[in-house]
This record gives C-alpha cells, sequence and structure tokens, in this order.
C-alpha cells in the first residue's frame, strides 16, 4: 500500500480549560479515500480538523501528512499539502475579490506570479466559477460562497481535502451540485459533518467521534446502520439507508 | 462631530492631513513590530464591528432620544493606542468615503479629532491609570465615562477651533464653543456609560479578551506622540493662524510667491469702488463682534477684491455653466435609461 | 438601508468606461487636488466655482454613472455643512450685491458658497469612488506609500461590514420582536452590543486561522497590479491644468463678458 495520505498516532488534546477535546485518536486516511467523520456537537470534529492543518498544537501523538511529520518546523510545508474548508465561507473568503482569494495560498505559498495565475484560472474552472472572477464575495450567493471556498484550498494543490460542515446553508441544488463535485474528486477527503446523507452518497468509510474519541469507523454503510451506535453517539440513522435497504427491517 | 469639507480651508484641512498621516505612519510602525500578526484581521473586524453596533441604540434616560457608540474608547480598550488609532482612522475612511460623512480634505481633521484624543489621551491617561485591569466596577465605570467625556470634549473643542480659524463660516469662535461643547458633554456621557456597559458585559463573559491589547507599558513610549502633538498644536496656532487672519488663503499666497502677484482673478469692473460706497452707506457693524475669527486686528471685513459673484457678467456666465452641468446630467440620466431598457 | 447603499456605489466602480480603466492613482490625486482647489476659493466665491460643476458633470458623463444614487446620497450627507452654513446670514449682513430692488448680503453670498463647495467636494469623492471602488482605492493608497497594515486592516474592515452589519441586524430583529420598540437600557444595550462584539471577536480569530492554513506569516502578498500608463499620466496632466486655469481665470465669468 502506499503512503497514507494522513496518517494520526495517538493524538491528545485538552483545551486550555482543562476539557479533554481528543482521547487517544488514531487513524490512516489513504490517498483518493473519502472519509466522512461524524459525531454530535462538542465531539472533537472541528479540533481533529484543525489539528490536522497544523493550527492547533497536540499534547500528545503525532500527524503524519503524505509521509512527512507535522512539526513546528515542518508546518508551512505541510499546511500547503492539507486544505481545509471552514464551515461559514464568510471566514474564508477574506480578500476583496474572488481572484485574490483564489490566489492567497498560492502567493503565500511562493509561486511566481504566472503560476499563480495558472492556479487561479484552473481552480476557478474545477468549482465553475471562472465568471465570478473579479466579483467580490458579498455578491456571491451561498453555493458560490462554498464553490469558491473550495477553490481557494484547490489552488494550494493540496493531497488531502478536509472540510468542515460543507453543506450548511446550502439550498437542495446547490448541495447536490456539491456530492457531485465532492465524489468527482480524486484525492483524499475528511469530510466533518451532521448531513449524514451527504456522507452516504460521497464517502466510502466513516469515522465516528465521541467525546474525544473515536468510537466507530468502518465501511460507510455497515457503521451508519448501526441504529443502537448511532442513537449512543446522538446520531440516528440516515433516511437515505433506510429508503435504499427497505428489508433490513 | 464630522467635520465637513465646505468649512474648513486649505491650509487647515492639510496641516491636520500631515499630523493624522504622521500618526498612522508611527501607529502602523509600532503595531508592525509588535509582530502580533492576528491584529490584522481583528483590526478590521473591530472596525467593521464599530460601524455594525452604531445600529443598535440605547435608550438615554429621561430624555426620550437615543445614542449609539462612536467607538474610539472601546476600541483603545480591547488593542491598546496604536492599533485602535488605525482603526478609528479607517471607519472614518469608509464614512467618508461611502456616506459622505465628513469629506476627504476635512479627514485629517476628523482623523485627529475622534482618533488623537481617545486612543492618546482619554485612553492612556484617563482610562488606563483609573480603571486599571477593573471590569464592571464603579471604579470602571467612572473611568470610562470620564475618560468618554474628555475625549469628546477635546474632540468637539477641536472642530471648533478648526472650522472658526479657516474662517469660512461666520459662526464666531465662541458661539460655535457654547454650541458644540454642551452637546458634546451630553454625546460624551452616553459614550462612556455605553462603552463601560459593553466592556462589563464582555468582561464577565471572557475576561481574557480584555487583556490582549498592544499597550505601551511606560507612559514614556508615548512621549513621541505627544512631542508630535505640540508640533501640530505650535503649527496650527502660528502658521494656520497666521493664514486665517490674512485674507489670502493659503493656496493664493503661495501663488502670490509663483506669480509676483496676488490678484491673478481680479475682475477690475469697479466692483470694489461700489462696494465701497455701498459699505459707507450702510455702516451695519454692530455683528462684528460676533464674526470675531481669531483673527485679532482685523479693522473690517476685508471684502474680496475677488468679487466673484458681484457682477454681472459673473452671475451670467455661472449660470450659463451650471446650466451646461445640468444638461449633461440629464443626458446621462436618459443614456442610463435607455441602457437599462435594453439590458433589463 | 446604508449597507445597500455602500454596496450599490462600489458596484459602480465595477462599470465599464474609460474613466473606470483609469489607473486608481490617477484618480486618487486629480480628487484630492479638485477638493484643495475648490477648498481654496474665496468664501464669496461662486460663478469663480461654477466650471467645476461642468468638470464633475463631464467625469460623470463620461463614466456613465447613474445620477440618483449620487444624488441621493449627496442629500443625506449634506445637514451638518447647512446647518453650520446656515448661520452665515444672520452675522453677515454686509452688503455686497444690488440686483434690481434687492440687496444681497455677504452671509448669503457665503452661505451659497459654503453649498457649493459642499455639493463640489462631496461630489468628487464619490465620483472617485463610483469610478474606482473600494479595492482598486485601497490598491492605490498602498502603491502610494501609506502603510501596508493599515491599508489591509482597511481591507479587512470593508469586507467584514456587510458580513457583521448583518449579524447586527439579525439580532436587532430578534429583540424588537422580544420587546417591542422600547429603548435599551445600558445593562441591555451592554448585554447585546458585548455579545456581538464577542461573535466579532470569533470571526476574527477564524478569519487568522484561515489566513494561516493559506500560508499568511504577517505580510500579506498581492497580486500585481496595473502599471501607470501613458493615458494616466494624459489624464492626470489634463485635469491639473484645467484646475489651474480654472482657478486662475473666472472662466464664468470670462463666458458671462463673452455673451453681454
Amino acid at each position: 500500500m502506499s503512503t497514507p495520505a494522513i496518517e494520526v498516532k495517538n493524538l491528545r488534546y485538552a483545551y486550555p480549560d482543562g476539557t479533554q477535546a481528543l482521547r487517544d485518536v488514531s487513524f490512516a486516511i489513504q490517498q483518493g479515500e473519502a472519509v466522512g467523520l461524524v459525531g454530535a456537537n462538542g465531539a472533537g470534529k472541528s479540533t481533529l480538523l484543525l489539528h490536522l492543518t497544523g493550527s492547533l498544537r497536540p499534547a500528545q501523538g503525532e500527524i503524519w501528512i503524505m509521509g512527512e511529520q507535522l512539526l513546528p518546523k515542518t508546518k508551512k510545508a505541510v499546511r500547503s499539502r492539507v486544505g481545509l474548508v471552514f464551515q461559514d465561507p464568510d471566514d474564508q473568503l477574506f480578500m476583496p475579490t474572488v481572484e485574490e482569494d483564489v490566489a492567497f495560498g498560492p502567493l503565500h505559498g511562493g509561486c511566481s506570479s504566472e503560476e499563480v495565475e495558472r492556479r487561479v484560472a484552473v481552480a476557478l474552472e474545477k468549482v465553475g466559477m471562472t465568471r465570478q472572477r473579479a466579483r467580490p464575495p458579498y455578491r456571491l450567493s451561498a453555493g458560490e460562497k462554498r464553490a469558491v471556498a473550495i477553490a481557494t484550498v484547490l489552488s494550494m494543490s493540496p493531497d488531502a481535502l478536509l472540510m468542515d460542515e460543507p453543506s450548511t446553508h446550502l439550498d437542495p441544488r446547490s448541495r447536490r451540485r456539491l456530492i457531485e463535485w465532492l465524489r468527482s474528486y480524486s484525492k483524499a477527503r475528511v469530510i466533518a459533518t451532521h448531513d449524514l446523507e451527504l456522507v452516504v452518497e460521497v464517502c466510502s468509510r466513516v469515522i465516528v467521534l465521541s467525546d474525544g474519541e473515536i468510537v466507530a469507523d468502518g465501511p460507510t454503510q455497515t457503521v451508519l446502520n448501526d441504529e443502537p451506535l448511532m442513537l449512543a453517539h446522538g446520531l440516528e440513522r440516515p433516511h437515505i439507508l433506510l429508503h435504499h435497504h427497505p428489508h433490513d427491517h | 462631530m464630522h467635520m465637513a469639507d465646505a468649512l474648513i480651508s486649505p491650509t487647515m484641512g492639510g496641516t491636520l492631513w500631515a499630523a493624522s498621516a504622521g500618526l498612522i505612519a508611527y501607529c502602523a510602525r509600532k503595531v508592525r513590530a509588535s509582530a502580533a500578526e492576528h491584529l490584522t484581521p481583528l483590526m478590521g473586524v473591530l472596525g467593521a464591528f464599530i460601524f455594525a453596533s452604531q445600529m443598535i441604540n440605547v435608550a438615554i434616560p429621561g430624555t426620550g432620544s437615543s445614542g449609539h457608540l462612536s467607538g474610539g474608547l472601546i476600541l483603545a480598550i480591547l488593542l491598546g493606542p496604536y492599533a485602535a488609532f488605525l482603526v478609528i482612522a479607517s471607519v472614518l475612511v469608509v464614512q467618508a468615503l461611502f456616506f459622505a460623512d465628513g469629506g476627504l480634505l476635512a479627514l485629517g481633521c476628523n482623523i485627529f479629532n475622534m482618533g488623537f484624543f481617545a486612543a492618546f489621551v482619554a485612553y492612556p491617561l484617563i482610562y488606563r491609570p483609573l480603571a486599571r485591569d477593573e471590569y464592571n466596577t464603579p471604579r470602571a465605570w467612572g473611568a470610562s465615562l470620564l475618560a468618554a467625556i474628555v475625549a469628546l470634549q477635546l474632540g468637539a473643542f477641536g472642530v471648533v477651533l478648526e472650522t472658526t480659524m479657516s474662517g469660512i463660516t461666520d459662526l464666531a469662535f465662541s458661539s460655535f464653543a457654547l454650541l458644540m461643547q454642551p452637546i458634546h458633554l451630553g454625546i460624551g456621557l452616553v459614550e462612556g456609560l455605553a462603552t463601560a456597559a459593553v466592556v462589563a458585559f464582555v468582561g464577565n463573559a471572557r475576561p481574557e479578551v480584555l487583556s490582549v491589547r498592544l499597550a505601551p507599558t511606560r507612559s514614556r513610549s508615548l512621549r513621541p506622540v505627544y512631542i508630535g502633538l505640540i508640533a501640530v498644536t505650535v503649527l496650527i496656532g502660528g502658521v494656520a493662524s497666521w493664514f486665517a487672519s490674512t485674507r489670502p488663503d493659503g493656496l493664493e499666497w503661495s501663488l502670490e510667491k509663483i506669480t509676483g502677484e496676488t490678484e491673478l482673478a481680479a475682475p477690475a469692473e469697479g466692483a470694489h469702488d461700489r462696494l465701497a460706497a455701498i459699505q459707507e452707506r450702510s455702516a451695519i457693524m454692530p455683528d462684528y463682534d460676533f464674526k470675531s475669527a481669531p483673527a485679532e486686528g482685523e479693522e473690517s471685513p476685508n471684502w474680496p477684491a475677488v468679487g466673484a459673484g458681484t457682477s454681472v457678467s459673473g452671475i451670467v456666465g455661472g449660470a450659463m455653466t451650471m446650466g451646461i452641468a445640468i444638461l449633461i446630467g440629464l443626458a446621462v440620466r436618459m443614456g442610463a435609461r435607455s441602457r437599462e431598457r435594453t439590458v433589463g | 438601508m446604508r449597507w445597500l447603499d455602500v454596496g450599490q456605489i462600489d458596484d459602480m466602480g465595477r462599470m465599464n468606461s474609460p474613466i473606470h480603466h483609469l489607473d486608481a492613482r490617477a484618480k486618487l490625486i486629480v480628487t484630492l487636488a479638485f477638493i484643495v482647489v475648490v477648498m481654496s476659493f474665496d468664501r464669496y466665491a461662486i460663478s469663480a466655482l461654477t466650471p467645476f460643476f461642468l468638470f464633475l458633470a463631464v467625469l460623470i458623463a463620461a463614466a456613465r454613472l447613474p445620477m440618483a444614487p449620487l444624488l441621493r446620497k449627496l442629500l443625506l450627507a449634506a445637514p451638518f455643512a447647512v446647518l453650520v452654513g446656515a448661520f452665515n446670514p444672520f452675522f453677515d449682513h454686509q452688503p455686497v450685491l444690488q440686483i434690481g430692488g434687492w440687496t444681497i448680503s455677504g452671509g448669503w453670498i457665503s452661505f451659497t458658497n459654503i453649498l457649493l463647495r459642499f455639493v463640489l467636494t462631496v461630489g468628487a469623492a464619490l465620483v472617485l469612488l463610483a469610478t474606482t471602488g473600494m479595492y482598486r482605492l485601497c490598491a492605490a493608497l498602498e502603491q502610494l506609500g501609506v502603510p501596508p497594515i493599515f491599508v489591509t486592516q482597511l481591507l479587512f474592515l470593508y469586507r467584514y461590514l456587510f458580513v457583521i452589519s448583518d449579524e447586527g441586524a439579525q439580532m436587532v430583529r430578534s429583540v424588537r420582536m422580544r420587546s417591542g420598540v422600547r429603548g435599551l437600557s445600558f445593562r441591555e444595550y451592554g448585554g447585546l452590543v458585548g455579545h456581538l462584539l464577542m461573535r466579532s471577536l470569533d470571526r476574527a480569530e477564524r478569519v487568522h486561522q484561515a489566513m494561516l492554513t493559506r500560508g499568511f506569516d504577517g505580510n500579506i502578498r498581492r497580486l500585481d497590479s496595473r502599471r501607470f500608463g501613458l493615458s494616466d499620466a494624459l489624464f492626470l496632466i489634463f485635469c491639473l491644468s484645467v484646475f489651474i486655469v480654472a482657478r486662475s481665470w473666472n472662466l464664468a465669468e470670462h463666458l458671462g463678458r463673452l455673451l453681454n
């Protein structure tokens, strides 16, 4: 098997006030794999994502990205290999125009201006936002904002894409487009969400976090169909599975 | 208390532009040197917060009216004087550009009046020493009240001084001051209470927020700023008042230097003589006491030799020019309409 | 609502016209020069100011800007200048001009002068913004030597103006639903605005995180902006010459004399 895109070993983290946020978390995500990260509010999903981008420093444990360990001194290089799409696109689109936002990553990663130009064009093309290039973020719809937020990360050509609640505030059509796009994307994807229907459609594997611990890690159908497990951790069986497998009952 | 472009002279505007620009450069250096890179987004977002907070009004007890934050003091409490000054300046830039509050020429005055006194006088000299790190104690409320009142009184005084010294309004220094200072006592009161209320709430909910500011540790580090203030005062007091008191204003004065003659635009229509005659006939001088501008020793209002508007030619020509301008405006509107139709 | 207007003027800045295509630096300098020249006129100047209206009108026409929103802005901003200027007729009774049987005092002339100055200076600033947009204007400021940190946080302010105002408007609405239109006490006010402030602080923190994950290290790098071209230089020189001519000779009066 090739190098995993992301590997986490015995990760622990506590908030400054002493609350345990992550307890001995370990998993590996292969290149090209799509993994759903689910769990109730406060289970530690966002905290885990922030660790994977080096924004939070683990109290204990190791994080490896494409075979390279994430350490304070490698942080800058490793960061460009994982792209985090924030829950609220307004946090991520902080520049005056779509173009400048998408260019921000490559520019700060030291690309030449021709290279920046090329990457911006490619990233916007991939999410279908080429026409919105010169617009300011406040003139975009929720779906467009989400797409541009993804483009700001794609322009850094990451090896893994992390998403925090990607489907919030999207109308059904925008959500459908997002799902189609996520299915077609070929790199590793980690999607932290309450939208279990989306997980069923996009991810082949699911990790369930509860109180900072991994309580389940396995194929999507198996994990999400485990009703007692779902209920025990503040989740429920997605309707899409009930619908697809009526004979289960 | 935004000053408007229309009321100040270029000399006054220019002097305070220079002062504010100098302060911005100085503060930017200080903020940069602190290497607190998280400050940049924080400053921008807090500037936006000040705007948003102005949509929320607080009832002023016993008056039936309401007020809102103008924001200088709370920014200084959250960010320290340097970053706060930059944010206040940006808030004013956006107000000047988008809401036409003030104007571009008066921007320097406005930044100085509202930013300097809040960030570099009221906060470090009054609020910090009095409130220390307390919030929601009588001490902290008192400090906030006093600091806001002082900041707004000084700011309002700045407005009065700069406006009357510009010599465009006939409002005398004393009457303008009598108008502005009491109003701003009220505004300062509201500002102080509103600031204290917000600080009390945030301090209770999240005390760590109130201790992240970038503050000068000793008062000595503010010394360059105060030296700058003195320089500006001297500059305004000396140069500007001289400019204001003599009729040839700044630009004319420099034009005179360049061309060697003052009255480039003098129509020489004999208007001057006519005027003198009228003046003799109707010696209406009782108002003179009111229009005292800071110019002592001005014997009579110097009627401008550049008697714009005094000759018939001026009126006809002016009306013609305005007419052309309005016609262009109408043409534009019709053009815009037809474009809308084709687009829609 | 004020916020919508902000977007409207800024949107105009992305229109297409020869004026819009000019370099923002040239337009900024011309606007500042325009304001200084207008302000340098004598306080009794009226006809000499009219050519400057012509200048603005030509700019607006060439930029194909819609008039109505600009005029609305002007009216909204008017009160302070009008208020202070309105004192002049009371204090200055010096008769300076007689037309037919009417004697006009210096106070009325200088009041008119203040109004004209107001329309010209505010109008010029609006036209600058409406032909340039906030973003290019900020880029110009930085190119002209304004400290980058100031420009960057100004851009952030502008960017989050809409986001945070929306949050504030939502909070105001929910408070109104619960307590009617009654004014807030200082304690309630502190709670509401304090809450908005904490949300803003969280927002700033998340924005900072988002910047860090994309390689921010304290310096913001920007795309190369366009160069100052020949047409920009010509525009600058032309406008400045017009100002000097209009400042030195009362063009309106010359026109009037020609017609008489």
